[in-house]
């Protein structure tokens, strides 16, 4: 859940466009059409990317007249089906997979039960990756995996590249070579999988 | 008992207040004084800064330390990319690490005739964060207009690694030769746990978010620097690595600059240094029972600093960070990630935030950090309402405020912590030099406490922190320059 309360504004006369903004947009909300920045309204989610990688300072953040609350309601699907996205990408429901919006897992399994197909449609719906934009793509891409969904990043665009690797994927020959280097793989896997496997606190409203 | 040391001012920055409304500083309240780090442990190394020299100290042991390094790869007609962290920019006011990256770029120059040496400076969750110190540093000027800030959604590159594709940022590796300069302070033990500490910006200063959320989201607490070795020991890197440069820093200052052809023996030497040093001032906060933390610092609230400890890591001072058996310490993000909606942890056995932290004064910290953790399990009081409006502006902060209340002075702050919680210890992050201001009844605990610490971290602890990382103790003779 994320309240919107920004809006990206563009300065038509210091814009060139350059399509920096149009390539770090988490959401897709800004393109340039005839060689100047619009911003979607409606689909902006207040994350402020393209203010700060806009290389002629040309967008700024202004207050929203009306904030605006995103959310999926987890209540409104199967919660079996978001349990099992979750326990096969190897993220507990209710743990919280963007930090800036406390987006937990179940809202983002919820999210692509009820249609998001990409990372991008995630974002739009949770807010989840429109806070810091850094942290939450891995755990967004896993769950979209476990959905038996394989997004394709957006065409030319920076937003992202391609899941990674995970604990239980590190090869055996590189956790026998690092061992005595302090990297504790199989003593994760062992936290992770109880994290992952602990029952649920019992309040299902997202 | 001493005065107060003199803060880190202010800065002005699109991250933090006008510089103009810190009105007080929290160590010039009654009741405030200083302990100097060599009171309480008189083993700590001597520093080169600050001192009588200044800067130009800085200066020259970088110059000495590169006279080893052997830069014959580096031809006249070679691009070099001297790769920098924000965060060294905040160490005892930002010159030392500002001169580190100057001297560098002045040697390589003349030791190799190359004159294409660009600066490429990461950041972390404040994307214009290194841009605001290329222009307070003059480096846009030193190099020649060819200094950049680079953030982690800037356009990336794949880099095949013994663990997959990770990605790095396209900007970093557009060159020749790197030159990683960074610093030896430990800053987010909490994080890298001391393990790789001088690897880890290849997984995050000089990567993409998909590095960057494999290290927070995909390997677990201590085994996620493995993403920075990994992309460092990729044969992409490693075609291009030439040296790194670090500035060596203790809880007292900067001990010297050390540099090296080989990352791991200057990793090993370093560290030495955090688990030693570093180890010994966290343990020693772990032994503070009731106090008021007040942050009063230029950089965001996790990483406010009080004798080189980020308030993030007293926040889990009551745990032992450099323990690996200890599966999560009490913040980190995948400990905060493992909160379940009722608010409890997932897990009984991962520990509260420390609750000798009774409550938290924010007379002055920045926004572009999720920190809404802190404020939802410590009180909070925030000084002053224009702090409280930027808050509520940061997307990454929302709801930091949802939690906090606000003071109108420092003063009503600091008399509304000491009422409710019945401590007068205050704990105060301002990135004092050489020293840490304290209220007079922390001082004489601090005092007090700290020879036993000293002795339990150099005979107990140390060893075995160090075993652990797999260093060997006899081969640390060789010390930083």
């Amino acid at each position: 859940m994320k309240v919107v309360n920004l809006l990206a504004a563009v300065d038509a006369e210091k814009c060139r466009g350059c399509k920096t903004c149009e390539k770090v947009c988490p959401v897709l909300a800004i393109k340039v059409e005839n060689h100047k920045a619009v911003v979607d309204t409606e689909r902006c989610r207040g994350c402020a990317a393209c203010e700060q990688r806009c290389p002629d300072y040309a967008i700024t953040m202004v207050k929203r007249e009306q904030p605006v609350v995103v959310k999926v309601d987890v209540s409104a699907v199967d919660y079996a089906r978001v349990e099992e996205i979750c326990r096969r990408a190897r993220l507990n429901p209710e743990q919280i997979i963007c930090y800036c919006t406390a987006t937990r897992a179940e809202e983002v399994a919820a999210a692509i039960l009820q249609g998001a197909r990409s990372p991008e449609e995630v974002s739009f719906l949770t807010g989840a990756r429109t806070g810091c934009k850094v942290e939450c793509i891995q755990p967004i891409l896993r769950l979209l995996e476990a959905a038996g969904i394989k997004p394709e990043p957006p065409k030319d665009g920076w937003q992202w590249y391609g899941r990674t690797v995970t604990v239980w994927e590190i090869p055996d020959e590189v956790k026998h070579k690092y061992a005595t280097r302090g990297f504790y793989f199989d003593e994760d896997i062992k936290l992770l999988d109880r994290v992952v496997a602990a029952p649920l606190q019992g309040r299902r409203e997202s | 008992m001493r005065p107060p040391i003199t803060p880190i001012p202010p800065r002005k920055s699109q991250y933090g207040i006008d510089p103009a409304l810190v009105k007080t500083r929290v160590s010039e309240l009654p009741g405030m004084t200083s302990v100097l780090l060599k009171e309480l442990f008189p083993d700590l190394p001597e520093v080169i800064y600050p001192g009588a020299g200044g800067v130009s100290a800085v200066r020259k042991a970088t110059e000495e330390a590169l006279k080893n390094i052997d830069m014959s790869r580096i031809k006249p007609e070679h691009s070099v990319n001297i790769l920098a962290s924000h965060h060294g920019f905040t160490l005892l006011g930002g010159e030392p690490y500002a001169e580190m990256l100057k001297t560098l770029k002045d040697v390589i120059e003349a030791r190799t005739g190359c004159n294409n040496i660009r600066l490429r400076a990461g950041v972390g969750l404040r994307f214009r964060e290194t841009e605001e110190y290329i222009k307070r540093y003059g480096l846009d000027k030193h190099f020649e207009g060819k200094a950049i800030g680079v953030a982690p959604i800037d356009q990336g590159i794949p880099i095949e690694t013994e663990i997959g594709t990770l990605y790095g940022i396209r900007k970093i590796y557009d060159a020749d030769w790197i030159v990683h300069a960074h610093n030896s302070d430990v800053r987010e033990v909490h994080f890298h746990r001391q393990v790789d500490r001088a690897v880890k910006p290849f997984g995050m200063s000089y990567a993409r978010i998909e590095t960057r959320s494999t290290y927070h989201q995909n390997l677990g607490p201590r085994a996620a620097n493995f993403t920075a070795r990994a992309i460092f020991d990729s044969p992409f890197v490693q075609g291009k690595f030439a040296f790194a440069s670090f500035l060596t820093v203790a809880p007292n200052g900067i001990i010297g600059v050390d540099a090296d052809s080989d990352l791991y023996a200057l990793n090993d030497r370093v560290t030495q240094i955090g688990c030693r040093y570093y180890g010994k001032m966290m343990t020693l906060f772990g032994e503070i029972d009731e106090c008021i933390a007040a942050l009063d610092f230029p950089c965001p609230v996790v990483y406010v600093f009080s004798a080189g400890v980020i308030y993030a890591n007293f926040a889990g001072a009551n745990t032992d960070l450099y323990d690996l058996d200890l599966p999560l310490p009490a913040y980190t993000w995948y400990t905060e990630a493992f909160y379940g909606k009722a608010g409890r942890p997932l897990l009984k056995d991962i520990p509260p935030l420390n609750p000798a932290i009774k409550m938290c004064v924010h007379n002055y910290a920045w926004t572009g950090y999720p920190s809404a953790f802190f404020s939802e399990h410590i009180p909070t009081v925030v000084v002053g309402q224009e702090q409280a409006d930027l808050f509520n502006r940061d997307p990454q902060n929302l709801t930091y405020l949802k939690h906090a209340v606000v003071a109108e002075t420092t003063e009503a702050a600091m008399e509304f912590a000491y009422k409710t919680t019945g401590t007068r210890k205050v704990l105060i992050f301002d990135g004092a030099m050489g020293g840490i201001n304290v209220s007079e009844p922390l001082a004489e605990l601090l005092l007090k406490k700290a020879p036993a610490v000293s002795e339990r971290v150099e005979n107990e602890l140390l060893p075995k922190w160090l075993r652990q990382r797999g260093i060997d103790m006899s081969v640390l003779g060789k010390a930083a320059s």
